[in-house]
């Protein structure tokens, strides 16, 4: 017999991304996972709200070297000065 | 010489030393500032203010926390005075949690095309959304989940509540993931 289902969708959205690099063993994370174990649209949801912040944080820039210049001339640290 | 070391010969006035800590964070300072403002020119003034008044308060910094996580407050400062000069930005509300999660269907990202932060598309995708979440729920989402930095650790660097950082987080979290999906389908 299957087990009863604790959590509706929309409860398991608006929690989902608490648990997310959260504690996962207490018992609404359990019921959660329960809950994602049989419901397509939810795991679509985690999984989309995992890329989401991938992502964010794939999206990088390198600071330029005349940036770094720049930075290290205004706060008077040329490497030529330093003692 | 270790961090520790570098801060106590900094707060001597050890220029090498200052030089090396300002060496070691300015990428990381840099790309924060710029994943906050999505703009180069703006996140280069930020990085310069972070460290100007890391200079000016590094006698203040007082090891109980990380170096990191004191800069991190530092910039997050900056951002908000930042954001606060751009008066007539206006950003999307997050008072309503059913609009985040009003979906009938929800779509399987496995199968969309993006799979690259260098594409071009993508990166418009990603700054458009950004752009429109207000910087208190920006930075929360950014130092958290980007960053990587504990909810205790955001929340000493936000200067807000533990329940505040989990509150906007999950905020964040949902309309960002919501409006790209969105782009996405377009």
């Amino acid at each position: 017999m299957s087990k009863e289902i604790k959590v509706t969708c929309l409860e398991v959205m608006s929690h989902i991304c608490d648990s997310l690099g959260e504690d996962l063993n207490s018992e609404r994370c359990k019921d959660i996972k329960q809950h994602l174990e049989q419901c397509p649209e939810c795991t679509n949801y985690f999984k989309s709200v995992e890329m989401t912040i991938d992502y964010y944080k794939k999206y990088n820039v390198d600071l330029p070297k005349s940036a770094h210049n720049r930075l290290m001339s205004f706060l008077d640290l040329d490497e030529d000065d330093q003692t | 010489m270790d961090e520790t070391e570098l801060i106590e010969e900094a707060k001597k006035g050890n220029k090498k030393a200052l030089a090396e800590i300002v060496k070691k964070y300015e990428q990381t300072i840099y790309n924060f500032s710029f994943k906050i403002c999505r703009d180069r020119e703006k996140a280069e003034n930020i990085m310069q203010e972070t460290f100007f008044s890391m200079v000016k308060s590094l006698s203040q910094f007082d090891g109980n926390s990380k170096l990191s996580t004191w800069l991190y407050r530092i910039v997050a400062n900056h951002c908000l005075m930042q954001a606060r000069k751009e008066k007539n930005r206006s950003y999307i509300s997050l008072e309503n949690d059913e609009d985040l999660y009003s979906e009938r269907h929800i779509a399987d990202w496995a199968s969309l095309p993006y799979k690259s932060t260098e594409n071009d598309e993508l990166r418009s995708i990603l700054d458009r959304a950004i752009k429109k979440l207000s910087p208190d729920y920006r930075i929360v989402f950014l130092l958290r989940d980007v960053e990587g930095l504990s909810t205790e650790e955001t929340a000493d660097a936000a200067n807000i509540s533990i329940p505040a950082v989990k509150s906007r987080l999950h905020r964040a979290r949902a309309f960002l993931r919501k409006e790209i999906d969105e782009a996405f389908k377009k």
